[in-house]
């Protein structure tokens, strides 16, 4: 896998990696959005045979990232599990013993629907809104993508779109990437889950899109 | 029992001549292979007693058992069970039964059962089952998801399939298959006395195996009784004023509207096929548009539609009360529309026994002659004109070819019976095995298949809770009651693609999409839906927000009828007319066709019967290279897939690839490396089959069939009203499951049957290998044409079903892509 690259932010350095994660190397913070943990189980309970294979592959991932970085505090930015409980999240549980010394944030978003004992037992701390650190916000879902109006005030990162970015070439052809999303005052980060589809998005002048092929990183703006 | 002799036929004659008519000869035929309890497929036309056939052969049967108190004897439980592909036909059909039942003083019940019956009238059918059960093969499966189903059956004489030539070589059919081997087994203590099979077919070409397939599941020969009523045809083309300016291409053909005015007014009722729903729609605001007097007289029909205003609809077309209908395919079948005395075709049929049908829905008793008129969308349209004009003459019509080991189905027939009764595995594979499409399912399938429904694929043991099918004293079964609740929900959704629901982001349901087309839209693009055009917001949860667009241009659906290919038979009579195109002066199609034909030859060359025309042309879009192998898109989507990869082998190339059912274009961002020296290589039958296996993997053909097969398999789930927002957790598109399962779990059974259906079903392989056959003994013409040629048009225009393959690494396809992108 290619190697991370650094995205320099109010003179903050911010690792964009192929992996779906962004490391924040000042606050020694490994950010990411929509895991969506317990989808295949989800899924699977309700008789739909998605394979578990993946569903340990994303945590692979994300253990991975952990040690690379030797990160102090994960941060997610919403959508952390999918639905109501399934014993896949046991497996977490068991996982998260492992790390018990890293510091999780989780800012809430519209399916993370898990009762308080649950992240309580997982050692989560719960941010029902937004969570403010040195100056960058953090939130689920950035209302003001949609509604153009009233100024950011903070640069924000936030998850919750699934950005996925469409390049397209001569000889009509076309092809679509999940991606990171920095605009002038605000951050979208791709689904780290592969086990989720994507909303367009179209960079204007000025920003910078990530666009994530197989292993690699594709700069474009 | 000898049919003259017995007090049924004496009973029925007698009232047949009191009305004035006689028993055809084939239908005399049926009552005999009736009585004698033999099974059987009744091979008639529409409109000429069919349906009578088999349904007082049924009578008669009756009568003779009963001959004394065949007028008084009430309740007599389930004796006929008549399967019909629509839902439309079942009204009709139960009443044209209900009135001969009345007349001949039988006491018996008529029901329907489909997607319309009510709760109410399904509870009472329930308790008290008529004697005639009219049902779709959708219906019928729900039926054997009920408890206790097999008491339904108990008394069952006739297991009739109406239109079969419909059902084969569709899952449908399949579905029929399966619930024809449940019923004459579950029946297992009276053998004595098992139900007779009887199909109901209009002429096709494996007639013989046709029948073999519907009576597969009783091993029984059976026998074919033809109708032998020969039906005169009259084709007319419309044609544009001056070719000159009608397009080179497209599939509406709105242009041409006011030319089949007149036509509409000269006629009494006139039915219009257009091929899609989208497009029926644009000629029905159209026709009023241009003509406002027929407001009033002129009515839309399609699957879309809701009931009743189909309903009101058919009732209108029968009393006369109609001028035209735009319709689909929704009025291809069932009973006679009597006043209808003219066809208006618009589009190719794609197919010589369509075109046949939809001729045969005008001018229906004996005698008369069936008119229909053929209007072109595009130019070259002209000439399948002039070819099916010539296969009518011949009489080559196509067959339907049955489809085998259809896992889905089976996957979803299986839950089905686990939800009401359960079944024990060893006889269960028995019974799969008896049917015609199962034949070959091996042990090895048969395990996997428990396997699938059972543990659902792979897991992580101790933290899965998959959860379908379980196994309880022996017996398959389905307990949770909100599984079987999901499972009855799916069952109808066989018939359909994955359908999206069309809503207005205020809010105002339009109607559905098929998910196909509008995931290759972006947000922003408009497309034309229920004669609206509309512009795409964003597509959440199996939902599609659209706003009112006022944008001039939009994109017109390409629904399933779009994508159907032509047949072997008609694309072989439309290279030979092709052939004899120019100068020539006896068919009228081509004549009007003589500027475009020569234009053609002008910038090009107009392939002969032995020879296989290539265009190398170049414009802003990069590089066309263009072949004709006139095989139907089927054929022509495989084929340009392994030619494709054959290039990638030269160079690493990426190509964009369009196709219809004349040929097809390679796309590319950089020269096409081939010319005379290696274009026959191209075209070798050595190693085909493993370059059809890699070229399919590396294009969009898989991905794209698994999306039905997803559905049917039960792993998309439509959503059911009431559970709303439980069901929205459960959303996936198909597309991403296809990836999911591509990496994760390759081996699976449903995206295994996707590549086996693939090179089965659409590729054809036999076909496919007939083509490169003919192509390696023909002449190869490789042209470099400074403009787009007539021929080249429609293919390069019509580019929405695009597929790609690549033999460069992803990676340096994006660099150049991106290098292009920063270069602009």
């Amino acid at each position: 896998m290619q190697n991370p690259v650094p995205h320099i932010i109010h003179n903050n350095i911010f690792w964009v990696s192929p992996a779906r994660t962004l490391y924040w190397e000042e606050q020694k913070t490994l950010i990411v959005a929509d895991l969506h943990l317990g989808k295949t189980g989800h899924f699977r309970k309700s008789g739909i045979g998605i394979p578990q294979s993946l569903y340990k592959a994303d945590l692979q991932r994300l253990m991975a990232q952990i040690y690379l970085y030797k990160v102090d505090r994960l941060l997610i930015v919403g959508d952390f599990t999918h639905s109501k409980f399934t014993k896949e999240l046991d497996l977490f549980i068991k996982w998260r013993n492992d790390f018990s010394l890293l510091h999780i944030d989780l800012v809430k978003g519209n399916h993370d629907i898990l009762t308080n004992s649950w992240y309580q037992e997982a050692n989560i701390n719960l941010h029902e809104w937004e969570l403010l650190i040195d100056g960058f916000l953090f939130r689920h879902e950035d209302k003001r993508l949609k509604h153009k109006e009233d100024k950011p005030v903070k640069y924000t990162f936030s998850g919750h779109l699934h950005p996925g970015f469409t390049i397209k070439g001569k000889g009509k052809q076309s092809l679509r990437f999940p991606c990171f999303y920095f605009a002038n005052e605000h951050c979208v980060l791709p689904a780290f889950s592969k086990f989720t589809g994507s909303f367009k998005v179209k960079p204007e002048k000025g920003e910078t899109v990530y666009a994530i092929t197989d292993t690699e990183l594709m700069k474009i703006g | 029992m000898y049919l003259k002799q017995s007090k049924g036929n004496s009973v029925v004659n007698d009232w047949l001549n009191e009305k004035g008519f006689n028993a055809f000869a084939f239908q005399q035929q049926t009552w005999q292979h009736i009585l004698n309890k033999e099974s059987g497929l009744v091979n008639a036309p529409t409109g000429c007693g069919k349906t009578f056939s088999v349904f007082l052969g049924t009578l008669i049967s009756f009568i003779n058992q009963h001959p004394t108190d065949y007028t008084t004897k009430k309740n007599n439980k389930l004796q006929l069970l008549w399967i019909t592909p629509l839902r439309a036909l079942a009204k009709d059909i139960g009443r044209a039964m209900e009135e001969v039942l009345e007349e001949l003083a039988i006491p018996w019940k008529v029901g329907i059962r489909n997607g319309d019956t009510s709760v109410k009238e399904r509870t009472k059918q329930k308790s008290q089952m008529p004697e005639v059960l009219i049902i779709t093969p959708e219906s019928l499966h729900l039926l054997l998801a009920q408890k206790n189903y097999p008491t339904f059956f108990s008394s069952l004489k006739i297991i009739a399939v109406d239109e079969w030539h419909e059902l084969l070589g569709s899952k449908r059919g399949v579905q029929v298959e399966l619930a024809i081997a449940r019923i004459v087994h579950c029946q297992q203590p009276r053998v004595t006395n098992k139900p007779l099979v009887w199909g109901i077919s209009a002429t096709i070409g494996n007639l013989v195996e046709a029948k073999e397939v519907l009576l597969s599941p009783i091993s029984k020969k059976g026998l074919i009784v033809n109708a032998n009523l020969n039906k005169n045809i009259e084709v007319n083309s419309i044609f544009p004023d001056e070719i000159e300016k009608f397009p080179w291409a497209g599939h509406l053909g709105i242009r041409l509207a006011e030319k089949i005015i007149p036509i509409i007014q000269e006629s009494k009722t006139t039915l219009i096929f257009i091929n899609t729903r989208g497009m029926s729609e644009i000629w029905y605001q159209k026709l009023l548009t241009i003509a406002p007097e027929l407001a009033g007289v002129i009515a839309l029909h399609h699957g879309s539609i809701e009931p009743a205003l189909r309903h009101w609809v058919e009732e209108a077309l029968h009393t006369g009360k109609l001028k035209a209908v735009v319709c689909t395919a929704s009025l291809d079948l069932g009973v006679d529309f009597r006043p209808v005395d003219t066809v208006i075709q618009i589009g190719s049929p794609k197919g010589v026994s369509r075109f046949l049908q939809r001729a045969g829905r005008s001018g229906h008793s004996p005698g008369e002659t069936s008119k229909i008129y053929f209007l072109p969308t595009h130019s070259l349209e002209l000439i399948e004109a002039a070819a099916l004009k010539t296969a009518i003459k011949r009489n080559e019509i196509e067959s339907k070819v049955p489809m085998m080991l259809c896992f889905d189905v089976l996957i979803q027939f299986l839950c089905t019976i686990a939800i009401s009764d359960g079944f024990n595995a060893t006889e269960q594979f028995a019974e799969i095995k008896s049917t015609f499409s199962f034949r070959d399912m091996t042990e090895d399938e048969w395990q996997e298949i428990l396997q699938h429904i059972t543990v659902g694929g792979v897991a992580l043991k101790q933290y899965d809770e998959f959860k379908k099918v379980e196994i309880i004293d022996g017996l398959y079964r389905v307990i949770s009651r909100k599984m079987a609740m999901r499972h009855r929900m799916h069952i109808g959704t066989i018939v359909s693609d994955a359908m999206l629901k069309v809503k207005f982001v205020s809010g105002g349901y339009i109607g559905v999409i098929e998910e196909y087309f509008i995931s290759r839209l972006d947000p922003g693009d408009v497309f034309t839906l229920a004669g609206r055009n509309l512009e795409l917001v964003a597509i959440k949860d199996m939902t599609v927000s659209v706003r009112k667009s006022n944008a001039k241009k939009s994109l017109v659906p390409s629904w399933m009828g779009g994508r159907m290919s032509l047949t072997a038979n008609l694309s072989h009579i439309l290279r030979e007319t092709f052939t004899n195109a120019i100068d020539n002066n006896h068919v009228p199609e081509l004549q009007i066709l003589q500027p475009l034909l020569k234009l053609q030859k002008e910038l090009s060359h107009i392939p002969q019967k032995n020879e296989l025309l290539i265009e190398q042309i170049e414009d802003k879009d990069g590089f066309h290279l263009l072949v004709y192998p006139f095989e139907g898109r089927n054929v022509h989507e495989a084929m340009s897939a392994i030619l494709a990869y054959r290039i990638g082998k030269i160079t690493p190339i990426t190509f964009s690839i369009s196709m219809n059912d004349y040929g097809f274009e390679l796309l590319s961002d950089q020269p096409i490396p081939v010319d005379d020296t290696n274009v026959r290589e191209l075209f070798l039958i050595e190693n085909l089959l493993i370059d059809i296996q890699k070229s399919m993997n590396s294009t969009e053909m898989a991905r794209r069939k698994f999306r039905d097969i997803a559905v049917i398999g039960g792993l998309i789930f439509q959503g059911m009203p009431g559970e709303k927002k439980k069901a929205r957790h459960l959303q996936s598109s198909a597309s991403l499951l296809f990836n999911v399962f591509s990496e994760y779990d390759a081996d699976n059974l449903l995206l295994r049957q996707a590549y086996d259906e693939l090179m089965i079903q659409q590729m054809e392989e036999v076909r496919l290998r007939n083509a490169f056959q003919r192509i390696q003994d023909s002449q190869i013409v490789v042209m470099f044409p400074t403009q787009l040629t007539p021929l080249s048009f429609p293919i390069i225009v019509d580019g929405l079903n695009r597929n790609n393959l690549s033999s460069e690494t992803l990676e340096d396809r994006v660099k150049k892509m991106q290098q292009q992108l920063n270069a602009s």
